[in-house]
């Protein structure tokens, strides 16, 4: 095969088994990969209805064709589960280098199932795998864990593993890639933590082919150089970081501020790109075959949050940041940095808080339930200290382990989770900005604004400018964007090409790649089939239409002020539109017709 | 007038906000104001010939003027105009 | 005048678009084992550094070569390898102090850096300038003038 590899490795913790299986080329082509082999093996094999944190749920490591290879910015890989925080067929994407390592160690996927009997970790070694005792390193963090493990397999094995907090299955818990890259969200790493799996390391020798590699370079290059064009991939992200939308989103009055109880942030600048380069940033960084170099790497010298570590990207600054009214860059660098090292979703941790913070402001919970800590917002250290709670299960911290969800609904509050699925959404204001409500609202995994960014056109005009307020077009728009992701997440590649590139060219340097002929439709068409097998599956699960929803706070009570002063959500004015692009009826659950039409049924 | 300078617009005009007080009737008066103002540096971000660039960014009291008549658009004195390179992040 | 690769480890961001460049020119697909330059990267410190072939002008792998396999080209200044007079003795692995020659059993290859016949692909497909192909006298010059740069700023600050 080409592009894949043809192997998927198959390990049973329960068991202590060790297997390899080859990877069918239909599937392959059907759900290209990663993301997409994730589901599939998840709709074959796992029961919609099982605890994720049980032996049962199966814990999937997916990279994609590209990664492997110098499709640009396309070294990614997938973690997909079903996913504790919000019990749907979940996952997370990831960079750095383990997803090509997997590629060269000779396989597609890593299938993970059962649980050890006590915490173990995985080496792959090529075709060599062993499962081994992680007690030594059982309790380190994830920087600690990642040089200790290289010192007992290889100094340059690729290392993806949980910190204390998967360990202790915070639900929020992310698996860290090379100390610093993240599959942030859904708790995969408590997914990881309640199978005692400390770690995977692996190191390969192997290689990934090439189909056609004279048209392969040919398309790279013009994708290379579209991406390298564009003001966004070519400069912008490497100067700036992610956190360059700090001030955009402030300034149309969209930056959730203070749990959204407000779309405008006065003093955002402090918090912006432009603050961190200036301030704190040491160089940029990238990941595997990254022409892009997003990657922040980064000191604090004020010693109350001195530290060095990579972020924060914009997500975790809005969440440590306007999100609890905190505009202090340093403190939220660090508390980027402990999630870093500890393994814990910087977008839920942040929210968490910010939920926390309002519920005190309201009364509802007092200093007694926050451990004598005052949690106002603006409240720098105390936002701090909640991080290292939280990781560390003390206290009001196994509290806010829970996710805002059931720790809002614990107190007879749910009201005050800013969340979908209960997931938290992440920093773009659906009063604001409507069409990203409904990306927030329909998200097989919840808030979530990566496999639906349409911030794309509806804010930046990339690659035309739709306005932000409307609702007309929106549910096209959405399912454009869902269906894209969902192919490209599959294929390898970072959703940052897409600055500069789309479909055409992805689906052009994949068919030179694998030899599987993908024309643009196709490439789509997979992306569709993705979705429409993720919806199954959470149907299966037990969610419903009335899952497709957003917080009542974003539907009623208008923005007070900034430059979307007085917009709410009209996402009944949207979600019809969608079921019906969608090829869904009218409770959201796709029609016999249109699982035909994708090979579904 | 207050004018915001963002990103990459900070290090070509050496500035973070100005105040603006020649009176000035439409955004592509502004946009070339300040091209004059600022030089070639900034006329590449802003300006593709006479019409506005696709790689700006120009807000009016936080309103896209490419919704609200682009160059066309009026400007009223008290207004507050943000102005950032093309930026993205996730 | 010979041209110099020159890297400059401050800008690498550690992605690896080098060696998979040199992989595919040289055997058409990836693998990290093929390739003649490697990137290393230090977490903790975040700071990432390219090495090759630094083609010294007093080689230790020239003077250990029995056979001449190991050569230089006298118009670029690259020490360049013959596969047909090789005997794959391996001393030139032995010998490198900087560990850039290296034996491939895959390919059966010695693996030392070439500059591509002229033309480094590593050079192209890096993304953050990290890499340099550049006459041995301006070799140095991208770096003096960009911390010259910051005498110029900070003395205009101050007028």
């Amino acid at each position: 095969m080409y592009g894949w590899i043809g192997t998927i490795l198959r390990v049973n913790l329960s068991e202590g088994t060790i297997s390899k299986e080859p990877l069918d080329p239909k599937i392959a082509r059907q759900y290209i990969g990663a993301r997409g082999l994730g589901a599939k093996i998840m709709s074959d094999e796992v029961d919609p209805k099982i605890d994720p944190l049980s032996p049962d749920n199966k814990l999937i490591f997916a990279p994609g064709p590209f990664s492997g290879t110098f499709a640009p910015s396309a070294g990614r890989y997938d973690v997909i589960t079903k996913g504790p925080l919000n019990d749907t067929l979940a996952g997370s994407n990831s960079g750095g280098m383990f997803g090509p390592q997997l590629k060269y160690a000779g396989y597609d996927m890593l299938i993970v199932e059962g649980r050890a009997e006590k915490p173990v970790y995985i080496w792959i070694d090529d075709e060599d795998v062993e499962i081994r005792d992680a007690g030594a390193v059982w309790g380190k963090d994830v920087h600690d864990t990642t040089d200790l493990l290289r010192e007992a397999t290889d100094e340059d094995a690729s290392i993806a593993c949980i910190g204390p907090a998967g360990e202790k299955q915070v639900l929020f818990a992310c698996v860290m890639n090379e100390m610093h890259r993240a599959a942030g969200r859904t708790g995969v790493g408590a997914v990881m933590g309640s199978k005692n799996l400390k770690a995977i390391a692996v190191s390969g020798s192997g290689a990934v082919k090439v189909a056609d590699p004279e048209g392969f370079k040919e398309a790279v290059l013009k994708a290379r150089k579209k991406i390298q064009d564009h003001p966004v991939g070519g400069t912008g992200l490497r100067v700036y970081g992610t956190d360059v939308l700090v001030n955009i989103l402030n300034q149309v009055g969209g930056l959730p501020t203070r749990n959204f109880r407000d779309g405008y942030f006065p003093t955002a600048d402090k918090i912006g790109g432009e603050s961190l380069t200036a301030n704190n940033l040491v160089r940029p960084k990238g990941c595997f075959s990254c022409i892009i170099s997003c990657g922040r790497v980064a000191r604090v010298t004020d010693p109350r949050f001195a530290g060095f570590g990579e972020g924060p990207e914009y997500e975790s600054a809005w969440s440590f940041g306007a999100d609890c009214g905190v505009d202090n860059l340093d403190a939220i660098t660090k508390a980027n940095f402990i999630c870093n090292e500890q393994g814990l979703d910087t977008i839920t941790m942040g929210a968490t808080i910010a939920c926390a913070m309002d519920m005190f402001e309201d009364g509802i919970l007092t200093l007694k339930d926050t451990d004598g800590i005052p949690l106002t917002f603006g409240n720098t250290e105390a936002m701090v200290e909640m991080v290292r709670k939280t990781a560390a299960m003390d206290g009001f911290g196994a509290k806010l382990a829970q996710g805002s969800y059931r720790l809002a609904e614990s107190y007879g509050h749910p009201e005050y989770s800013m969340t979908c699925k209960k997931q938290e959404m992440p920093a773009y204001d659906p009063r604001a900005i409507q069409g990203i409500g409904l990306n927030y609202a329909t998200n097989n995994r919840g808030g979530c604004h990566v496999r639906g960014y349409t911030i794309a056109v509806e804010v930046l005009g990339n690659p035309v400018k739709v306005e932000q307020h409307a609702t007309e077009g929106k549910a096209q728009w959405v399912t454009t964007f869902q269906n894209l992701t969902a192919a490209l997440d599959s294929s390898g590649a970072c959703l940052f090409s897409t600055f500069g590139i789309g479909a055409d060219e992805l689906a052009e340097m994949l068919s030179a790649l694998t030899g599987v002929q993908y024309a643009t439709e196709d490439f789509m068409q997979a992306g569709e089939r993705i979705w429409n097998l993720e919806r199954l599956w959470n149907l299966k699960a037990g969610l419903t239409a009335a899952d497709d929803s957003l917080p009542a706070r974003l539907l009623n009570d208008p923005i007070p002020s900034g430059a979307s002063k007085g917009e709410v959500s009209h996402l009944d004015e949207m979600l019809p539109e969608y079921y019906e692009l969608r090829g869904w009826d009218a409770n959201g659950v796709p029609t016999g017709e249109k699982l035909k039409a994708l090979s579904l049924s | 007038m207050k004018i915001l300078f963002f990103a990459t617009l900070r290090e070509i005009t050496h500035e973070k906000e100005i105040r603006w007080t020649v009176p000035t009737a439409t955004v592509g008066q502004l946009l070339h104001a300040l091209c004059d103002r600022y030089g070639p540096e900034f006329r590449k971000w802003a300006l593709d010939g006479d019409d506005l660039s696709d790689i700006i960014i120009v807000l009016v009291n936080g309103r896209d003027v490419r919704h609200a008549g682009g160059m066309d658009m009026p400007l009223l004195p008290d207004d507050k105009v943000a102005i950032f390179p093309m930026v993205a992040g996730g | 005048m010979a041209k110099i690769l020159m890297i400059h480890p401050d800008k690498c961001t550690g992605c690896h678009n080098c060696e998979l460049a040199c992989s595919f020119a040289h055997e058409g697909l990836f693998r990290p084992g093929d390739s003649r330059i490697h990137v290393y990267t230090w977490e903790r410190e975040g700071f990432s550094v390219p090495m090759m072939c630094q083609q010294c002008d007093d080689a230790p792998c020239l003077s250990v070569c029995p056979t001449g396999a190991l050569h230089r080209n006298p118009e670029t200044n690259v020490v360049e390898w013959d596969a047909d007079k090789c005997i794959r003795c391996r001393m030139c692995v032995q010998v490198c102090p900087f560990g850039n020659v290296a034996y491939d059993a895959v390919s059966g290859n010695i693996l030392k850096c070439d500059h591509c016949g002229g033309d480094p692909e590593c050079v192209k497909f890096c993304p953050s300038k990290a890499l340099e192909y550049v006459d041995d006298t301006l070799a140095t010059r991208s770096r003096k003038k960009a911390f010259a740069a910051k005498f110029k700023k900070a003395f205009q600050e101050v007028e």
